[in-house]
């Protein structure tokens, strides 16, 4: 660990630490454009220039091209360096607009920061200005190239931290140009990030511009809930409503970036029919009445058909502590165990794969950048955990391989191996690679699985590295395969590999709902319950099984026998619309501090950004608040699920008050991972609520691997998600509704041959609950036999009884036009 | 001012399929080619005049590239174009050597002549004018290229000539001149023996039997049959060879680091020759390209390469044509390509070509530039021969160190040594421009003085005129005045007197330059040429050629030689790399050798050599 000297003071930093960076740490903040921590040193601004006193190097040099070594003295202050940073800020500023009345950037402008610091206030230069055209980048980023320093840290994001290449630089010399080759909407779905990298105004983010100065906000630490990776954001709400999300720092987790779902997903609470007033049968009422309506009504019917005719839906969007509290009310009230999930086979996936995931094994995000090589299985990182794909880059770019096995037609932003296999032998597979890693030669035994060669040959590499990481999705697969992925983990552990185990889950607070659910086989599937009448009142939690719950017609039959539907929710969703009572609640951005668990069982806490509220613009058509004074805030009547439950349990004739403990302790009373929360804030990356146990393996006997059985002349339907168009939350933002591509069924082109189909014919989907057009498009890098259909917004694709169905070719036919 | 776009103004016409189609077959031919899109591009345009917007698309579609890369790449490069041009495009030197040639009256010959100025194109759609960097032909200053052909020592009614020749359709055939510019064995010769000119001008470059007879190629099979590699290297860090590309790097030596890295590597040969007032590899590859390839491959041996790239610069239309046939026949009489000799050692060349891009000499953009992008400099560390072409180690040299190489090995290291200074051992090919009567290259063992240079080779001063001033080296290093005539010529020396050996050309200069003038035509080659990475050489060469400007015009201020001492300080000390590091060399030379000329400037409005137009 070198030893060094910044301004008279010393610091000790790990070997290979620039000195920028060391400085960073004495919380001096040497002048830079081109440096970014996340993207690393360039070298092309010379702003960062300091004096090497004495050591190794001596004289003026670049902060962040120099590596911290022992013995240096380094100076920030020197005049030297100071009259040479001041030139490079001169020039910096010569072609610079002198405009920031007008300029969005202004006020949290690195340029504005550095040429008052640098102390540059006289201009020297007579000439012309360079002056550019400007182009239209999509709905995200603004762009304004007059303003642009050519610091390349957008081109060094979007090509090199991401990948993606329709956004670059052109020409030459003082000529350069950065944007696309004409105007377009950028192709990244990471593309927000070069607005929050942007040391000038050149990107800035278009919805949120000229809204207001960076002190107009109101500004906390929050959390993304567009996944179940857990990115943390920044938010800034001003006027009762939230208008920005940046990436903000978890070295665990996100690191530096976010993907544009989690940056503009947030406008759901701004949405204009959100419920913001308690209802009784479409009636909009005075709140108390609402409550007194509600415990009148579910306790009459306990006690006239039994405590367990009352049932409660949570869900795996809801925080923690709504999570919890709702669990906690349904025990006081002797009501039976809430369910969390709509839809059984989800419920059953989550806990197979949280049940498996123990300390020892668990990876963060961050952790897949350092692996040497990665196996996604039944994942599609762009789709369903968007910055997943970015980790998988940076283990890419440090030298580690990437192969997934997964039949959608996966992209990533660098070279990977797919192996395209459809979801039933994905477990063969698996499988075939725990018994390789166990020894087993899997090419003895002949078989005649086509595919086996290439999954031998991935387990052999697999087996010849060091730090190997197994991505296991809960989406497509199949309920057995999440353990099937730590199977093989622990075979690779006892291998002598420190091999890691990370797995998707569909909600991001998927994990906590796990946690809560009743163990083992759990409840009766409640739709079952509501059709045989056993459940007669449903009180919906922050759910809408409208969205998730592949069988709209079965759904709409079973919630009609109800004799009663309280839904409490803060989106305008079809359950709180057919709900007989109504009670609006808060989102993750107002008032309450709120906790969500991501899928690597990390804990995070979300402070609130703003107080909530109806947004002005709602109000105010001037969007200027309105000269009056009033007690309250217009709007703010929704609470947080916690408080209304406790208001319903004091309203019931037989009043019960709900435990006045923490609950936390309550919660790690009934599992100890929740002891570890207790550390939840002392360390800022969060608390890991997964046990420390030494994990064992039990391996199944090696079956000779082959391929999984497949009725002839049926393909099998795949539900799946798209970065945008598919997720709740940011299904219901206005930012994200104008990215959203088309959604289109894919299918293999041996299959589309077979149906005589091809790219861009309109399809009819016979499905049991009715028949779905969509537009095809025929894929090469996918799997034969299946069919991927988005659950996309626009399309009515809840046809079917689950989320795996099979479908006859019969079932599948061209619509002429 | 004009106001700069990505690719939004770009013209769109209409692209007839059969243009498509030749564009198709050129992409095909180069697809699987590494870095192909610098090749694709450059014979499209050449089939198809310009690269419109739908042409980009469609290499952007086949390459499996986005569109923003081809014109990334395109847009780097001055010599693609994206827009129509005239069937014959007129490039004019405006380089530092062609401007005290009187450039700018040639300008204004041709513009009157035409009657358009620089940019346009006649309404005929004859003839396209433009202003060009140095075109490597300095020795027929001023000088003008026309498609491939240059033509030289332009004289108001040589203007008049040879554009009535080209509107008659008198078009000359590059492919059919002995050479582009001018016949060596004419030039005042040294009594010394040559070994890198030795066959130019004597033998047929297009004949490998000349080279042969020659006793060409023999010592590349003495060497892959008789040595170890290893042996080899030590046999040119014994001969004290110094790269003659300008950075005088010990040849062996950096061969030595390569050595022992694991395969794949590469040689590539540095024939970039922008430095204005370089002009010699020219002489080598037009005249002997043979020798060039036998370096090479010696080199590819000594380190454990099995591949070669020369870049050539794009102006050189004739060397690239002469380097292409010579690798065809070398090929075929195995030469080159698989087991030669029926050893173990496999080498193959291609040529690939610059366009237009200065820094692109720079070893690592040159590197990059081949690898199909925009040629940045990379960061150093890691160098080239450690991590270079495809992040392979790879070793870059200069056309005349390699040149150097057959000789070396064939009578050895200890012979070389001895000629030459224990500074710079060997011969070298120096470069006598400017002002004197006779312009020549000449080769020599290294370490004659400035004033033999000028007197013996040069013919002297021109007739009636005084010498003033000495560029050496090329266009970034200083200007040496009469006091330094007595100079050796090699690095050690050249250094001390505030010179530089560089690429060793010598551009001499009398009283009719005004120093403040030639500074402001220096300052304009490194403000065109800055490849835009790094602010200190982006911003500060515009900066530079605005101050320059304005004191050339009488608007100078005296706190301006203050300012721009200061900015170059910071232009040397900041840049990322040697461009912008050595772009103000020249201008802080001439401060301190020249400084009341500038006073004279500013304070006077007084050009002595009568150059400038002030107030
Ligand atoms: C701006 C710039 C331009 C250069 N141009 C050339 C060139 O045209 N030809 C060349 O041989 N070397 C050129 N060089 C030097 C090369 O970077 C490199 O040092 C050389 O090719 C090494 O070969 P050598 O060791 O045989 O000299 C240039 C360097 C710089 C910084
Ligand atoms: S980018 Fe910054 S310095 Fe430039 S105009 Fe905007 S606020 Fe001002
Ligand atoms: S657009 Fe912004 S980030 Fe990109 S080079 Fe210009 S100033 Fe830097
Ligand atoms: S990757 Fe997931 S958690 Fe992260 S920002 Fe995107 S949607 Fe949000
Ligand atoms: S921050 Fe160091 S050179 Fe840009
Ligand atoms: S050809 Fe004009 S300067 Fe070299």
């Amino acid at each position: 660990m070198p030893k060094l000297i910044i301004d008279q003071r010393s610091i000790e930093v790990p070997a290979g630490t620039k000195v920028i960076a060391a400085a960073e740490k004495l919380g001096i903040m040497i002048p830079r454009f081109c440096y970014h921590p996340g993207l690393g040193s360039f070298g092309a601004c010379r702003m960062c220039a300091v004096k090497f006193l004495e050591g190794p190097v001596k004289g003026i040099e670049m902060s962040c091209m120099e590596d911290a070594r022992d013995g240096m003295v380094v100076s920030t202050t020197d005049p030297e360096a100071m009259e040479f940073r001041q030139y490079v800020i001169e020039w910096l500023m010569m072609h610079h607009p002198l405009d920031c009345p007008v300029c969005d950037e202004g006020g949290h402008c690195l340029l504005q920061d550095e040429t008052v610091s640098g102390g540059h206030g006289r201009r020297r230069y007579l000439g012309h200005k360079r002056t550019y055209h400007d182009q239209y980048l999509g709905v995200f980023v603004q762009h304004e190239m007059n303003r642009c320093i050519h610091c390349w840290r957008c081109r060094n994001f979007y090509q090199g931290f991401a990948g993606y290449r329709d956004y670059g630089a052109m020409q030459i010399g003082n000529r350069m140009y950065f944007g696309r080759y004409e105007d377009g909407p950028l192709e990244s779905p990471f593309a927000g990030n070069i607005i929050d990298l942007c040391p000038t105004g050149v990107l800035t983010d278009k919805p949120c511009r000229f809204v207001g100065r960076r002190w107009d906000f109101e500004r906390a630490p929050s959390l993304c809930l567009h996944c179940s990776l857990g990115c943390n954001t920044t938010g800034s709400a001003r006027y009762r409503q939230m208008w920005r999300q940046e990436g903000r720092f978890n070295e665990m987790v996100n690191g530096y970036f976010i993907c544009d779902r989690g940056r503009y997903g947030f406008a759901y609470e701004s949405h204009p029919e959100r419920p913001r007033r308690a209802r009784v049968a479409g009636l909009e009422v005075a709140w108390a009445e609402a409550i007194q309506t509600a415990a009148e009504k579910l306790s009459q019917i306990a006690a006239t058909a039994g405590p367990a005719a009352v049932a409660c839906l949570g869900s795996a969007r809801s925080s923690l502590e709504t999570q919890a509290t709702l669990q906690r009310f349904c025990r006081a009230l002797g009501w039976s165990e809430p369910r969390y999930f709509s839809v059984p086979s989800q419920e059953r996936q989550v806990k197979a794969a949280i049940a498996r995931l123990e300390a020892p094994l668990a990876v963060s995000l961050r952790e897949i950048e350092t692996a040497d090589f990665v196996l996604v299985v039944g994942a599609d990182p762009v789709n369903e955990a968007p910055m997943l794909a970015l980790a998988l880059r940076q283990a890419w770019l440090k030298g580690g391989a990437v192969a997934v096995l997964d039949p959608r037609p996966v992209f990533l932003p660098f070279e990977f191996e797919h192996l395209p296999l459809a979801p039933g032998d994905l477990e063969a597979a698996l499988e075939a690679l725990t018994a390789g890693a166990g020894g087993t030669d899997l090419l003895a035994g002949g078989s005649p699985w086509p595919l086996l060669p290439k999954i031998a040959a991935l387990g052999r590499r697999l087996t010849q590295t060091q730090r190997p990481v197994i991505v296991c999705g809960t989406g497509i697969v199949r309920e057995s395969t999440p353990g099937l992925a730590a199977d093989l983990v622990l075979r690779l552990r006892e291998a002598g590999l420190n091999a890691g185990l990370f797995y998707l889950l569909p909600g991001a607070n998927a994990f906590g709902a796990g946690l809560l659910s009743p163990a083992g086989e759990g409840l009766t599937p409640l739709m079952e319950d509501l059709e045989t009448g056993a459940v007669k009142a449903l009180m919906v939690v922050e759910n809408d099984p409208f969205w998730d719950y592949p069988d709209r017609g079965r759904l709409v039959r079973a919630l009609d026998k109800l004799e009663l539907l309280v839904a409490l929710d803060y989106l305008p969703s079809p359950t709180v619309q057919r709900a007989d009572i109504v009670f609006p609640t808060l989102t993750l951005f107002e008032r309450n501090h709120s906790s969500f668990v991501n899928q690597e069982g990390r804990l995070q806490l979300a402070p609130p950004v703003h107080l909530g509220g109806m947004p002005m613009a709602q109000i105010s058509p001037e969007k200027h608040p309105p000269r009056t004074f009033l007690s309250h805030i217009p709007g703010g009547e929704p609470r947080t699920p916690g408080e209304i439950l406790a208001e319903l349990a004091a309203a019931m004739p037989a009043p019960v008050t709900l435990p006045g403990d923490d609950l936390w302790d309550w919660l790690s009373r009934k599992n100890p991972v929740f002891a570890n929360i207790v550390s939840l804030f002392e360390s800022p990356p969060g608390a890991r609520l997964i046990p420390e146990a030494v994990p064992a393996g039990t391996f199944s006997p090696a079956a000779a691997p082959a391929a999984a059985e497949r009725p002839p002349d049926y393909l099998e339907l795949l539900l799946v998600d798209l970065i945008f168009g598919t997720e709740e939350l940011a299904s219901y933002s206005k930012h994200i509704q104008p990215a959203e591509e088309p959604p289109r069924l894919r299918m293999h082109p041996a299959d589309a041959a077979k149906l005589r189909l091809s790219s861009g014919d309109r399809v009819a989907l016979r499905l049991l609950g009715g028949t779905l057009e969509v537009d095809l498009q025929v894929a090469e890098n996918m799997a034969p036999g299946v069919l991927v259909l988005p659950r996309h917004r626009q399309l009515n694709w809840r046809l079917a009884p689950d989320y795996r169905v099979m479908v006859a070719y019969g079932d599948i036919v061209k619509v002429e036009a | 001012m004009s106001t700069h776009s990505g690719c939004t103004c770009q013209t769109a016409a209409p692209i007839s399929p059969e243009i498509m189609t030749k564009v198709d077959a050129i992409i095909n031919r180069h697809k699987d080619q590494a870095g192909a899109l610098m090749p694709v591009l450059q014979e499209v345009q050449e089939a198809v005049g310009y690269l419109p917007p739908a042409v980009q698309e469609r290499i952007a579609t086949a390459l499996n590239i986005q569109g923003s890369e081809v014109f990334g790449v395109m847009s780097f490069y001055s010599m693609y174009t994206w827009k129509p041009k005239g069937k014959y495009v007129i490039r004019l030197c405006e380089s530092p050597p062609c401007h005290v040639a009187n450039a700018e009256n040639m300008l204004h010959a041709v513009q009157q002549e035409l009657g358009i100025g620089e940019g346009e194109t006649t309404a005929d759609g004859l003839f396209t004018l433009e202003l060009t960097a140095c075109l490597g032909v300095c020795e027929v200053a001023p000088a003008m290229q026309i498609n491939e052909v240059v033509i030289g020592n332009l004289t108001a009614a040589k203007i008049k000539q040879t554009l009535a020749d080209y509107r008659a359709g008198k078009v000359p055939d590059y492919k059919q001149l002995p050479y582009s510019t001018k016949d060596f064995r004419k030039y005042q010769q040294s009594p010394a023996d040559l070994i890198l000119l030795d066959n130019v001008g004597v033998i047929d470059p297009t004949k490998l039997e000349d080279y042969l007879a020659k006793g060409g190629y023999a010592t590349l099979k003495k060497v892959i049959t008789t040595m170890t590699p290893e042996a080899v290297v030590e046999e040119v860090k014994t001969s004290g060879l110094r790269g003659r590309g300008g950075a005088g790097f010990p040849t062996g030596l950096k061969w030595s680091f390569t050595r022992p890295l694991p395969t794949p590597k590469y040689v590539i040969c540095n024939a970039d020759e922008g430095e204005p007032g370089t002009i010699k590899d020219r002489y080598l590859m037009e005249g002997d390209p043979h020798k060039v390839l036998e370096g090479m491959a010696i080199a590819g041996f000594a380190v454990g390469a099995s591949k070669g790239f020369i870049y050539v610069r794009g102006e050189y239309y004739l060397s690239k044509l002469r380097l292409n046939q010579a690798i065809e026949q070398a090929r075929a009489k195995g030469y080159l390509g698989e087991k030669l000799s029926g050893t173990d050692f496999s080498f193959d060349i291609e040529v690939r070509s610059g366009f237009g891009c200065y820094i692109c000499g720079e070893e690592t953009a040159l590197i990059e530039s081949i690898e199909g992008k925009r040629g940045y400099p990379r960061m150093k560390p890691p160098f080239p021969g450690v991590a270079g072409l495809w992040h392979q180690p790879t070793i870059v040299n200069n056309v005349e160190s390699l040149a150097s190489v057959p000789a070396i090995l064939e009578k050895g290291g200890t012979w070389y040594k001895a000629l030459g200074t224990p500074d710079t051992t060997g011969t070298k090919i120096y470069q006598i421009i400017g002002h004197v009567k006779t312009p020549q290259i000449v080769e020599v063992p290294a370490g004659l003085t400035l004033r033999e240079l000028i007197d013996t080779y040069g013919g002297g001063l021109r007739p009636g005129s005084k010498f003033k001033m000495c560029q050496t080296g090329g266009a970034s290093a200083g200007l040496v005045t009469a006091a330094a005539l007595d100079t050796p010529i090699d690095y050690g020396s050249m250094s001390k007197v505030g010179g530089a050996l560089g690429s060793g050309t010598m551009l001499v200069m009398d009283e009719s330059v005004c120093a403040v003038d030639f500074i402001r035509s220096v300052a304009q080659f490194f403000r065109h040429e800055s490849c835009g990475q790094c602010t200190p050489c982006r911003e500060g060469t515009p900066r530079l050629l605005e101050t320059m400007t304005r004191i050339c015009q009488g608007r100078g201020k005296m706190e301006d030689l203050d300012f721009m001492e200061r900015l170059a300080g910071v232009l040397t000390d900041a840049s990322f790399c040697p461009l912008g590091q050595t772009a103000a060399q020249p201008m802080m030379s001439a401060l301190k050798n020249f400084r009341r000329e500038f006073e004279e400037h500013i304070q006077e409005k007084k050009c002595r050599a009568g150059v400038c137009k002030l107030g």
